[in-house]
């Protein structure tokens, strides 16, 4: 046991501070208050990734022979740490780097690897997560969009929705019911489908979070050739599962969370406020859940990076995460006052965010059944 | 970054809960509740088998003394486990028998061992001092809550230690209390889980409700969390920040901890029949420590942000 930064690792944040510190200046730092990867902000980091990619940092942890720079799990990590840092200027690319990506190369037939992953690995394509439904949400596995084999071709109809990035995505990961809806989720399918298809209608949703971007997709007589299937018919819901399992951690929101704080202390400390001794007292507690979140998500990338079968600690990591997140969403109005009511404010931007922690990647109460399931063997209801 | 125990480790803590398997655990806990404040016999076996020295030792380090500290507080140990095996070490203080009590200057409060200590180590805002006890057997306040408690004395043979010692000494003594109220913490939970599983109310076990499958997976969440911060601030050699850290996240969860356990178990957890009372009142003798939450809690502020506690 042991909790030191190899070598390696160290050189390679300093060396990505340094890029980062150059390279998100001006533009970007307008972004400061408006939240992850504001889809405002889509144009910036089309540009940003493009200059990621020449570096070999927008897909480090890929095989070589897909465009990656082959390195490890914890040098992949970092980098998102250190994107979460500064609001995850990638955008929405995060996804496709994380799991998308990894999903093709896992499940992705040579005709779908050769198509689809170079232009990920070059950051020039969005990818957005056809998942939730009006009806399915948490309860995904009740999905009911529905894709019927006809010939060479599968035909879509359906809708999801809070589907982040939708309005500027280029290719949608889908999830589609192929089997009959009594199959549960043995009966779906994931297809990789470009979002100019005909019959793919996107609907802005105005929402209080940030400027985060949400959509409903529409999805009427959607024609898709059989290649356009990832893995075998009717097992979208195993790929789903395995892809997903480090997700819950993909994105260090902690780190964010903290980097609030730690503005949060600094406007205190000039006012003179942070020696109060009830601030310091909420100023503590608020780190604390940082640090926790910060240490349980180390966890389970270290068992990632050694390659063991994902484990239900993600759930732990990702509902520390939440807890974080809402306690710095919280000292923001408590302790900045009005201030935190002004809009692109850090404490603004914060509780915003805040609001939406507990609801994205599985709800903070689908995290505590599993760890009841899961960890503890509580019996089931 | 490894989160697995290295060999060493591994078999360092095996031969401990061998040793603590022995010498302490609930029974002995039990005894001696009746008998005596603190566990001399168990002090020697750990000091003859030479865990009081893991701290210096290069394969095993402050860490590994702290995974021992944990072992000792889940096994009920009453010994000064937190003062011989990471505090004297951390000050270069060299191995003294008998009980050693731990204070943080300031603060005219009971102290958890001062009644017998042999040595009293205080730190001060700006001092650290060690001194042997004056205390005598009328220093000792009566208290339910499973360590022995006493008042301090008047100082004798007081040594000042070097500048800068006391801090040292506060953050190896927030470690090392976090350490053991995290191996508690875990008996506590698991006492509590099992008890859920079991038990039966309207024909159904307790813990297949999910109001309390809630709780519990949260508390686990808060324990986990104490538990690696704990680690990462020995390994770290105590580091101020990293500390209090560990500490106010600790001491937070054990106030939770405390609540819902209890809550779960209902009328039985309030027996001394059964186990759960022997954490649950040591627990809060642990939670009084340096401060309390508050004070961990404002260390840690004062550590990050550099503002006056």
């Amino acid at each position: 046991m042991e909790f030191a930064w190899s070598p390696q690792d160290t050189a390679f944040r300093g060396e990505l501070v340094d890029f980062l510190d150059t390279e998100l200046t001006g533009a970007w730092h307008r972004s400061d208050g408006t939240g992850l990867g504001s889809a405002v902000y889509t144009d910036f980091s089309q540009k940003f990734v493009g200059k990621l990619a020449d570096k070999g940092w927008l897909t480090p942890h890929w095989p070589t022979e897909y465009g990656g720079g082959g390195q490890g799990a914890w040098q992949h990590f970092v980098l998102g740490e250190e994107m979460w840092k500064r609001g995850e200027p990638r955008g929405p690319q995060y996804m496709n780097v994380n799991w998308v990506g990894p999903a093709i190369i896992k499940y992705g037939t040579d005709e779908q690897k050769q198509a689809l992953l170079p232009p990920i690995a070059r950051g020039e394509v969005f990818w957005c997560q056809g998942f939730s439904e009006p009806e399915a949400g948490t309860d995904l596995a009740s999905l009911k969009t529905r894709a019927v084999r006809h010939g060479d071709e599968f035909v879509i109809n359906g809708q999801k929705i809070w589907t982040s990035y939708a309005n500027a995505a280029d290719y949608c990961f889908l999830l589609a019911r192929t089997g009959s809806t009594a199959d549960g989720r043995n009966g779906i399918s994931v297809f990789l489908l470009p979002m100019e298809t005909p019959g793919v209608e996107v609907r802005r949703i105005d929402c209080l979070v940030g400027e985060h971007s949400f959509n409903e997709v529409f999805l009427t007589d959607v024609r898709l050739p059989t290649g356009a299937l990832l893995g075998e018919e009717n097992t979208g819901w195993n790929i789903v599962r395995r892809t997903l399992a480090y997700e819950r951690v993909g994105a260090p929101r902690y780190a964010r969370a903290a980097l609030v704080l730690d503005g949060l202390a600094e406007w205190a400390t000039d006012r003179d406020e942070l020696a109060d001794p009830g601030v310091q007292e909420q100023f503590g507690e608020a780190r604390a859940l940082c640090e926790a979140a910060r240490v349980l998500v180390y966890r389970v990338i270290d068992e990632r990076a050694k390659q063991k079968e994902p484990s239900p600690l993600a759930y732990q990591a990702r509902a520390a995460m939440v807890q974080a997140e809402r306690a710095v969403g919280d000292l923001a109005l408590d302790v900045t006052g009005s201030e935190a009511l002004v809009e692109h404010s850090l404490g603004d931007a914060q509780f915003r965010n805040s609001l939406g922690a507990g609801i994205a990647a599985g709800s903070y109460e689908v995290q505590l059944n599993l760890i009841s399931r899961l960890i503890l063997g509580m019996p089931k209801e | 970054m490894d989160f697995e125990l290295s060999q060493t480790q591994r078999s360092i803590l095996d031969a401990l809960d061998t040793l603590l398997g022995r010498h302490a655990g609930v029974e002995r806990c039990r005894k001696l509740a009746s008998v005596e404040g603190y566990d001399h016999a168990l002090e020697r076996e750990l000091r003859v088998a030479d865990f009081f020295d893991l701290f210096d030792e290069d394969s095993v380090g402050p860490l590994g003394a702290t995974l021992a500290v944990e072992r000792i507080g889940a096994n009920l140990g009453t010994i000064a486990a937190a003062a011989h095996l990471l505090v004297l070490p951390a000050l270069g203080i060299a191995p003294r028998e008998g009980t050693l009590a731990l204070v943080q200057d300031g603060a005219d409060r009971p102290v958890r061992f001062a009644a017998e200590a042999t040595s009293i180590l205080v730190a001060g805002p700006d001092r650290c001092t060690l001194s042997a006890s004056t205390a005598s057997t009328d220093a000792a306040v009566p208290s339910a809550y499973g360590f022995s408690l006493g008042r301090l004395g008047p100082a004798d043979k007081e040594l000042e230690l070097a500048p800068g010692t006391a801090a040292t000494m506060l953050n190896w003594w927030r470690v090392g209390a976090s350490a053991e109220a995290v191996g508690m913490m875990q008996q506590a939970l698991d006492i509590a889980v099992q008890y859920a599983k079991d038990r039966q109310t309207f024909r159904r076990a307790i813990g297949s409700f999910q109001a309390l499958q809630h709780r519990l997976a949260e508390l686990t969440i808060l324990v986990e969390g104490a538990r690696w911060l704990t680690y990462e601030a020995a390994f770290h050699n105590a580091p101020a920040e990293a500390s209090a850290t560990a500490a106010a996240h600790t001491i937070a969860a054990l106030g939770r901890l405390t609540r819902e356990t209890h809550q779960i178990m209902g009328a039985i957890g309030l027996t001394r029949e059964h186990d759960l009372h022997l954490y649950t009142l040591r627990l809060q003798a642990l939670r009084t420590e340096l401060g309390g939450l508050r004070g961990h809690r404002r260390a840690l502020v004062t550590a990050r942000w550099g503002v006056p506690a």
